[in-house]
């Protein structure tokens, strides 16, 4: 066991794989010398070369676009975008041809690229540095979207996702990159697409993912001192998700809140809730709160704690299922 | 000035044509006037107030760019992309525009911001984080900043098409940096410019560094020789010679007005400072190549070149350094006394039309911010 | 004036730094911008300017130190008090990630309900009180599908409950756990429970009513073998109330005075009080809560005509009767000490002493010594009524349905929650202006319960 940040427990988990597979390279930009805007990479191009650790051209789409072509040739691309609002000029390449070769190609072509996207916001950044464009990607069948909340998930999952013969859209929590955990660098790691209850509850059960699921323990932290119990679930996959969790959960608890930072409009929560309503109809006590960043643009640095869900939203939802008073209480246009 | 399809396409050249590479340069890393049978005719016009109004215009600009870095490093920004060293880049190119022309440009361009009249802190009010916009564009006739690199490009392209249906002699600029010269949109702007001939500079900063990667990352030749392969003539300047600069631009707007399209311009300079206060030079740059532009700083050039001369008496210096005092004084207390927006100010403008959606939501957020202990605050 | 200044975010969300090095000394004078210190972050060194101009009072950290973003640093003795940061700290100003702290999570608090923003809130459309259903009585449902959850559905199914003959007592009309288990557990019955009895047409959404064609022939049919007389014993409740009332009714002069308020506020309050408290605060227990202030002032009407000793005999404490139809009938037990009583316990005390009756679990003693009564004869629909005096009391309050309907506010018509009291009195204790004077009191409680504060 080692005390790792989850960026470097990122950076153990690549020069792992560049050490256990010779056709496994590392492609971005300033990935290299400065290793990466977070550092997420440093030293690996001295490590390993400039063959295997390729500082592109400034051009994400063809960076992921010489990654199919390098599937091709059977290399293992894991490719860095700088930034989540960095990945759109990139977005006809991953869901035109990255999620689509495989069944294009009758099955005859992998493409076993991982890509590695640091998302969320609550960084005090500016536009385009604090996106959440998951559901996208989610949405898009032949991709996996995957996204882990602590170093030794951010170790282990990175790992899984580059072995993986599909291709992985990999979500960095940058607001958790300074995140210290210990981290078993041998660790068995539990399957890629399964959920994780991280802690146990009986009332409501409360399904974060990345970046909030800090934030999501920590208010069933507060929310025992009112004799509410919380369940939290770190979904950890997005595409697919790991229902059989959820609904034994949600089977026991009868109420449920999911959250994340994407908007709540077409975002994962609607189609979460849609499953539990399913599965779990008979079960619900009360209809599936979601606690999600607003229908908005991301906002200035000023704005975004009220974006960002915080414990008091997720507690207000939780008091919302629980029939205890909340913020919607007496609200009419309901 | 290149024009179309040149004699350099034999299939053979794959080295550099050195001295077609030299930028065109009317003021040495010196300061000593270099003459040019090309150029000279366009900046003879410049009387010794148009050369002091330049000059000071530069030394405001770096001054506002370092207090604005000191705000960064003092947690009153948020990040701040330095332009120190592309000042006369910026001042050259823009002091050469009409009012009615039309800027889009990236975020590193304060000095453009400074002489299409941005106000100060107006300019480091996304960088501050308190809105998502520091200006309206149509009161200075300039596109607030482009974060994503080079999109700003087919902008420029598709308002000078505009100028065009109109059948005015406005011109668009589209400003951009090496590292943006890889994207696609790039490209896909000057095949389109091209195409229709559209009334658009491309003013490329070629300032050596997309964040750690140096510009041979994105290109072997020079990146001006890229444009004629799309039919657009394009110049390689001196970026740190502001009068260069400002000549190579008028007879790019030259062009435009005239109805004979598009032109490239390459302006080569130099990234003194990080790409951002995050960014950490000191782990990729190399210092000799530093130290070697740091000789070639632009603002000393043109001092050396006024002193020659003679126009920098005494009163002219105290009176440059007030009023870059004043700037930065001036400055300094407006960005700090920039408010934070007003909670439900997250709803605004985000659509045009009313949005039955969003309003919802904004009711719903309001209701909980009145409930939940400081939440209108 | 000494002026802290703290560790700022270097860059996008960076929770700590290292100050790598001091370019300043304790008591140094510094410009503004003057680099002051060394600062490494995860992603870069960079070098600190001073914030201020001034003079270095103090520095809190050693060189070589890790220090979390938001941490002061430095201290300056300023040159221009103007300079001073006014009312926020120099560091952060809203940036920067939460730093992670070891406190434990804490919510903030809530209810508040700030005026700075626009009041989003819509007041309730309409509130339909639902009175306290002392009675079995299941309500009429609102034409739809029933209020409940999906685990109520299926528990009602479960146990064969008809949920549209069911008793709702969670907001808004919704169906509650509890409120399946009481209809199963025979305490409101359900006509698929108890299939012998024919529902009642208020009861049941599946009743069809006789066709109009129907013959008399057809009608003796369907009456069926149902005996056309039944006769059964008088005794237990039935025999004790009639006792009773024959007793009050040929004892005691009795009177009867009615006033009609609006009662739209009261309504209202007792809606916030549940989204509050939660409680189950209801128009009964207002009303009780009315009576006991009222008496305050009217002290005659909690007294007692003594035959046997010739003395009037009156109260200085309140055992508040509550007439409470149960499955064996009626049954009046009291709230000892009632004029003590805050609202939230006068709630739980009917709840409970209702809970206790229909379950037939009151004790004889919770049947005597009352003082004074109120019969909730609203929860059958009926607007008023002239109540019987319970022996020995000088009054009951009789409390009628509230309904929504036309009434005078403010000058203008409106739709109003209107309701009639009824008081009947003994006319040997009690004055017609006295009992006319009390049961005003206790309307303009009900009325504005506002007025309540002057009789405290």
């Amino acid at each position: 066991m080692t005390e790792l940040t989850l960026a470097k427990a990122i950076g153990a988990g690549l020069r792992r794989a560049l050490q256990d597979d010779d056709h496994v390279l590392l492609m971005g930009e300033d990935i290299g010398e400065l290793g990466g805007v977070f550092r997420v990479t440093d030293g690996l191009k001295h490590e390993f070369g400039p063959l295997r650790v390729v500082d592109t051209p400034l051009a994400e789409s063809g960076i992921v676009g010489t990654a199919i072509g390098l599937a091709f040739r059977g290399y293992r691309a894991v490719c860095e975008i700088q930034f989540d609002g960095f990945i759109y000029p990139a977005f006809d390449q991953i869901v035109a041809q990255v999620a689509k070769l495989h069944a294009r190609t009758n099955g005859a072509v992998n493409i076993p690229i991982t890509l590695r996207v640091p998302y969320g916001g609550a960084i005090g950044s500016v536009e385009h540095h604090s996106e959440s464009p998951e559901a996208y990607f989610a949405h898009t069948a032949g991709l996996r979207v995957v996204t882990p909340s602590n170093p030794q998930d951010a170790y282990s999952m990175l790992r899984q996702a580059i072995a993986s013969n599909d291709p992985v859209i990999y979500f960095e929590p940058k607001r958790r990159y300074w995140t210290k955990g210990e981290v078993d660098l041998e660790a068995e790691p539990m399957p890629l697409d399964k959920a994780r209850v991280v802690r146990e509850g009986t009332d409501v059960t409360l399904i974060a993912y990345g970046p909030l699921v800090a934030t999501a323990v920590d208010a069933a932290e507060a929310a025992a001192d009112e004799d509410i119990s919380i369940e939290v679930i770190d979904l950890r996959s997005l595409a697919p998700i790991d229902f059989d969790t959820v609904e034994d959960s949600v089977n026991k608890t009868g109420r449920v809140v999911i959250v994340h930072e994407a908007a709540e409009f077409g975002g994962l929560g609607g189609e979460i809730a849609a499953v539990i309503t399913d599965r779990c109809f008979y079960s619900l006590e009360a209809p599936p709160q979601r606690v999600t960043g607003l229908n908005v643009p991301y906002p200035p640095a000023k704005l975004e704690d009220h974006f960002v869900p915080d414990l008091d939203r997720m507690l207000d939802a939780v008091d919302r299922v629980m029939g205890r008073e909340n913020s919607l209480t007496g609200w009419s246009a309901r | 000035m290149r024009t179309g399809v040149s004699e350099k396409t034999q299939p053979t050249a794959v080295s550099v044509d050195a001295e077609a590479d030299l930028p065109v340069q009317l003021l040495s890393p010196t300061g000593i006037r270099v003459e040019s049978v090309e150029y000279d005719s366009w900046v003879e016009d410049l009387s010794d107030e148009d050369l002091l109004a330049i000059y000071e215009d530069m030394v405001v600009v770096r001054r506002f760019d370092n207090e604005a870095t000191a705000l960064q490093r003092q947690g009153q920004l948020g990040l701040w992309p330095p332009s120190l060293g592309q000042e006369a880049a910026q001042i050259g190119s823009a002091r050469a525009l009409r009012t009615d022309d039309f800027v889009f440009t990236s975020y590193r361009e304060h000095g453009v911001a400074y002489v299409r009249g941005v106000k100060l802190e107006d300019m480091t009010r996304v960088w501050r984080g308190t809105a998502n916009s520091g200006w309206d564009p149509f009161t200075v006739n300039m596109a607030t900043p482009a974060v994503i690199i080079g999109a700003q490009t087919l902008h420029a392209t598709g308002y000078a098409m505009g100028v065009q249906r109109d059948g005015a002699d406005s011109v668009a600029v589209a400003y951009f940096g090496d590292g943006a010269t890889s994207q696609g949109d790039v490209n896909e702007a000057m095949i389109f410019a091209a195409s229709f001939k559209a009334p658009v500079i491309f003013f490329c900063q070629n300032n050596q560094w997309a964040i750690s990667e140096p510009v041979g990352v994105q290109t072997i030749r020079p990146i001006a020789d890229r444009a004629p392969g799309f039919n657009i003539p394009s110049i390689r300047v001196d970026g740190n010679d502001v009068l260069a600069v400002m000549a190579a631009m008028r007879v790019a707007l030259e062009r435009a007005r005239a109805g004979s399209g598009a032109t490239f311009l390459e302006a080569v300079t130099y990234r003194m400072g990080p790409h951002t206060t995050s960014d950490d030079p000191s782990r990729y740059e190399d210092l000799a190549e530093r130290e070697e532009w740091a000789a070639k700083d632009p603002i000393k050039r043109f001092e050396a070149y006024l002193e020659s001369l003679g126009l920098l008496t005494d009163s002219v210096r105290a009176s440059v350094k007030a009023a870059e005092d004043d700037a930065a004084k001036r400055f300094r207390a407006a960005c700090i006394a920039l408010e934070d927006p007003a909670p439900l100010t997250i709803f605004d403008h985000v659509y045009a039309e009313p949005h039955s959606g969003l309003e919802r939501q904004k009711r719903e957020f309001a209701a909980y911010l009145s409930y939940i202990e400081g939440g209108t605050r | 004036m000494s002026t802290d200044f703290a560790m700022p975010d270097l860059g996008e969300g960076l929770t700590e730094s290292e100050l790598v090095a001091w370019h300043v000394t304790v008591g140094e004078l510094v410009e503004l911008n003057q680099p002051i210190a060394e600062v490494e972050t995860a992603k870069a060194i960079v070098q600190l300017p001073s914030p201020f101009a001034g003079t270095i009072s103090a520095l809190y950290v050693e060189p070589g130190t890790t220090v979390s973003v938001g941490a002061r640093i430095v201290a300056f003795d300023l040159t221009d008090e103007a300079d001073a940061p006014v009312e926020r700290n120099s560091v952060l100003v809203g940036y920067g990630p939460t730093v992670e702290t070891d406190n434990r999570p804490r919510r903030r608090a809530r209810g508040a309900k700030a005026a700075a923003e626009p009041q989003p809130r819509v007041e309730p459309v309409e509130t339909v009180e639902p009175v306290e259903t002392v009675g079995t009585e299941p309500a009429p449902q609102a034409s739809g599908p029933v209020r409940t959850t999906p685990p109520v559905r299926k528990l009602a199914r479960d146990l064969g409950v008809d949920l549209g003959t069911v008793t709702p007592t969670g907001d808004d009309g919704l169906v509650t756990r509890a409120d399946v288990q009481a209809a199963a557990s025979g305490s409101a019955p359900s006509p698929s429970q108890t299939p012998t009895v024919a529902p009642s047409r208020a009861l049941s959404g599946s009743y069809s009513p006789p066709a109009i064609a129907r013959t008399a022939e057809e009608s003796k049919a369907a009456r069926g073998t149902r005996p056309r007389e039944r006769r059964s014993p008088i005794k237990g409740v039935r025999r004790a109330t009639a006792e009773a009332m024959v007793r009050s009714i040929t004892g005691t002069p009795q009177a009867t005075v009615f006033v009609t308020i609006d009662v739209t506020s009261t309504v209202d309050l007792v809606q916030q009080l549940r989204q509050r408290t939660g409680q189950k605060v209801n128009v009964l227990a207002m009303t009780a809560k009315a009576v006991c202030l009222a008496l305050a002032d009217h002290p005659t009407l909690n007294s007692k005509w003594d035959d046997e000793h010739q003395e009037i005999v009156e109260f200085g404490y309140v055992n508040l009767g509550i007439a409470v139809a149960t499955p064996r009938g009626l049954m009046v037990p009291n709230i000892p000490d009632a004029d003590l009583l805050s609202l939230s316990e006068m709630t739980d005390a009917i709840a409970s002493l209702a809970e206790t009756a229909r379950s037939g679990a009151t004790t004889p003693k919770a049947l005597t010594g009352g003082t004074i009564s109120i019969t909730n004869i609203g929860v059958f629909g009926v607007e008023s009524g002239t109540p019987i005096l319970n022996p020995g009391e000088a009054a009951i309050l009789a409390l009628g349905v509230a309904r929504r309907q036309p009434w005078e506010y403010r000058g203008e018509i409106a739709l109003r929650d209107v309701l009639t009291l009824s008081l009947t009195f003994d006319h040997r204790l009690v004055d017609g202006e006295q009992g006319a004077k009390f049961l005003v009191d206790v309307g303009a409680i009900l009325a504005n319960p506002g007025i309540a504060l002057t009789f405290v």
